[in-house]
């Protein structure tokens, strides 16, 4: 069931309506009804799954609480690393068993021994990297005394479970959310109208820009190697616009949904696109992942305290580590290789919080050196997300190969019957639209707020791509 | 919460509204436009007068040379439509009467189209912007399970088909965005054999004894005094299941078998669709057979 589902449009009302009208009682009703939803939600991809969401939950809650109250150091460890040992082992197993089967096997022939690996036939449950991270958050947290132990189970359920950020995020933390499960919701009307508004502007970030960008950037990168340089250029801009519509996008409903039952989740993105540096990028990029790795890997690892080397090699384990979350292939290793080649420069010469306060433009050269500096963070971006896309990294390499030694810069004709410089404009207003609202998290509320959603619901409904359905990118991590 | 319930539901009579005044306004582009192709240019037209008319699949609008037909002195337009169906094809021809075409000759394309009924989405949707103005178009869509949705709710067509009559193309229908759908009296040439598909399978294919789309052609021809020509068209050497064509003559022996009027690879630009040179070749045959009295 994803969010832009005529199964989701029905699905929603219907928890909303049990969960104000009927279930809201005591914050146990509500909870309990989020529960029930929330699996319902989730066992409609592959009901199987369901088993893994609760074993996973139920482990976290019980190591939680006996972590609390181990009365020795060793016992209090045991807890500890069974929790960790077992969330990443399950994690290990569905999402990257066969790659590292393969890679090793591929590692033997490469020496002339040949292997044949034992490959497990499973598919990935979806959204277990998610729920994954939020276990560990908790255990890791109690672990090291910074929260109490949840002894509620069914609101301990609710934190790991609850449908909107089940699936895609954004990572929720303990001391954010469950707070909120702990008291009963009562209705607020500007919260749940925001809520809409998020909605809708998530819906025009997933239909109307990351869908549509989709045909075009699948287009080019599926035949990179019969298009010139200028269309690999919009290849890669596209699919800059496709992953951060369709992922911002998604964060936008799932946090729009929350507020429809009085709870706030954590944002998840910020403009990344109008950062003037990679450090400032990775602050407004899937904020929620970002910080969990700062948090439960970077600092713990020494962070930016230590010597140069410590620094470096800190700098690398993070952003390689991030880019091996997203998936079991090297182009994501790439990906996180690359961002951490560009992040180490800024990191060494202290200037990675340089751009810590809010971009403001005026008629003078600072102005046009912010510009400057955004749209090169923009390329490097792009540049980085060709290996996030490609197939392979030869194929990345080549894709590179080919825009900067093809240098025919004419309008291609692509084979999804379009061309594809009409897109151009379509992002160019996004663009603006963003721009012009990035001190807001969407741009419907506000003044005018009736004239700017009749335009949102008017360009879902025109611009909108329905007939070639995509689902979320994201869902696969 | 009354004051939610009461914004939600503002925000689903806007949507309605919405949907409304879009789909009134595409509609409006769709059928003021006549130079997209070849169905609004019958849907705008009125009392055309035409010796010939070719209609059916690419196999027709690729192999019927129109202007052939004109060196003769026979108005001639191929109206067959790439990707169509027989369901299309007699949609076609219905517009036409709708329209008060006056015909003399039919010339139809009946070979692979007649193993089924079912509609070529990427065509038929190309009928759909006329739905609510043409009675000929709502009445070949009621027999469809989608029509409700397709008639009844307004822009869900355009939505549904947004390739092919989405925004882009009621855009272009708007400026007046001429394609080379018309070129050519609507023939359509292919190019050499470079590169083309040169196998076919179509062993498990059957014709349907009756098939509807083409009853129907039939019955509109005789109603309305058309001659109705209806031929098979050649295929590349390399079909295997070529007892197809057998099959067809045998359950219509009305139909003219020319699948073996050119044969040779090199006049073929896939194995289906002859090239420029095979197709004159072809359109030569069938003017001699039937146009040369």
């Amino acid at each position: 069931m994803f969010f832009n589902s005529l199964a989701f449009a029905v699905f929603l009302p219907v928890v909303f309506f049990l969960y104000w009208f009927v279930f809201n009682k005591t914050k146990n009703t509500q909870n309990a009804l989020l529960i029930v939803a929330s699996y319902y939600f989730y066992s409609c991809w592959d009901w199987r799954f369901l088993f893994l969401l609760v074993f996973s939950t139920f482990l976290d809650y019980y190591t939680g609480i006996q972590i609390e109250k181990g009365k020795s150091e060793g016992s209090r460890k045991f807890w500890f690393w069974l929790s960790i040992i077992v969330n990443l082992g399950f994690l290990g197993i569905f999402k990257y068993y066969n790659f590292f089967a393969s890679s090793f096997s591929d590692l033997l022939s490469s020496v002339g021994v040949k292997a044949s690996p034992i490959l497990l036939n499973v598919i990935l449950p979806v959204g277990i990297s998610f729920y994954t991270f939020h276990g560990l958050s908790y255990v890791i947290d109690i672990y090291y005394k910074r929260i109490k132990a949840e002894y509620n189970f069914v609101d301990y359920s609710l934190f790991v479970s609850y449908f909107p950020l089940l699936v895609a995020g954004p990572i929720e933390r303990a001391t954010h959310l469950l707070p909120q499960v702990k008291v009963k919701r009562e209705f607020d009307f500007e919260k749940a109208k925001e809520g809409v508004f998020q909605i809708v502007w998530g819906l025009v970030k997933k239909v109307v820009i990351a869908d549509t960008c989709a045909a075009y950037a699948n287009a080019i990168f599926d035949n990179y190697t019969a298009m010139n340089t200028f269309s690999l250029i919009l290849g890669a801009i596209y699919f800059a616009f496709q992953i951060y519509g369709d992922f911002s996008g998604y964060s936008d409903i799932a946090l729009g949904v929350s507020k429809l039952f009085g709870l706030d989740l954590l944002r998840n993105f910020n403009y990344p696109y109008f950062s003037r540096d990679i450090a400032e990028f990775w602050r407004r990029w899937h904020i929620s992942l970002s910080s969990w790795f700062r948090d439960y890997l970077y600092i713990p690892l020494g962070g930016s305290k230590g010597g140069i080397w410590m620094k470096i090699r800190n700098t690398f384990i993070i952003f390689v580590v991030s880019g091996f979350w997203h998936g079991a292939n090297w182009t994501y290793v790439a990906w996180g290789f690359i961002n951490a080649i560009y992040f180490l420069p800024l990191l060494l010469s202290n200037r990675n919080r340089n751009n810590m306060d809010t971009i403001f433009l005026r008629w003078n050269f600072d102005s046009v050196k912010v510009i400057l500096n955004i749209l090169s963070t923009f390329l490097l971006t792009c540049v980085a997300w060709i290996f996030f896309r490609s197939k392979t990294i030869t194929d990345a390499f080549l894709y590179l190969k080919r825009l900067f030694t093809n240098a025919d810069f004419s309008f291609q004709y692509l084979e999804n019957e379009r061309y594809n410089y009409e897109l151009l404009i379509l992002t160019g207003l996004f663009v603006l639209v963003e721009w012009n609202n990035r001190n807001k998290e969407e741009p419907i509320s506000g003044k005018r707020s009736l004239l700017r959603l009749t335009l949102a619901i008017a360009a879902i409904l025109a611009f909108g791509i329905f007939s070639d359905y995509k689902e979320f990118i994201y869902f696969q991590f | 919460m009354k004051q939610f319930l009461i914004f939600t539901g503002k925000i689903v009579l806007l949507t309605i509204l919405l949907t409304i005044v879009l789909d009134g306004f595409y509609t409006a582009m769709f059928i003021q436009s006549k130079n997209r192709g070849k169905i609004d240019q019958v849907y705008n037209s009125e009392a055309e007068k035409y010796d010939v008319i070719i209609l059916g699949s690419s196999r027709a609008n690729n192999h019927f040379v129109a202007s052939m037909f004109e060196e003769k002195g026979l108005k001639t337009f191929n109206y067959g439509m790439s990707g169509s169906h027989l369901f299309e094809t007699s949609l076609m021809l219905k517009l036409m009467i709708e329209r008060k075409y006056q015909i003399k000759n039919v010339i139809l394309e009946a070979d692979l189209n007649l193993a089924g009924i079912k509609r070529s989405d990427g065509i038929s949707c190309a009928f759909l912007p006329y739905i609510h103005n043409s009675k000929v178009v709502k009445e070949q869509f009621e027999t469809q399970t989608d029509f409700n949705e397709l008639y009844y709710i307004p822009f869900y067509r355009y939505i549904k088909y947004e390739a092919k009559i989405g925004f882009r193309e009621m855009f272009f229908n708007a400026v007046h965005k001429r394609t080379s759908n018309l070129d050519n009296e609507g023939y359509y040439p292919l190019k050499g054999v470079e590169n083309g598909n040169m196998k076919n399978n179509i062993v498990n294919l059957n014709p349907l004894p009756h098939n509807r789309y083409y009853e129907q052609i039939k019955k509109i021809c005789k109603e309305n005094n058309i001659n109705l020509i209806t031929v098979m068209t050649p295929m590349c050497e390399n079909v295997v299941g070529m007892d197809y064509f057998d099959k067809v003559k045998k359950a219509y022996p009305e139909i003219h078998n020319y699948e073996n009027a050119v044969v040779e690879n090199k006049y073929f630009s896939s194995c289906g669709h002859m090239n420029d040179t095979g197709a004159k070749m072809f359109t030569a045959r069938i003017i001699k057979d039937f146009f040369n009295k």
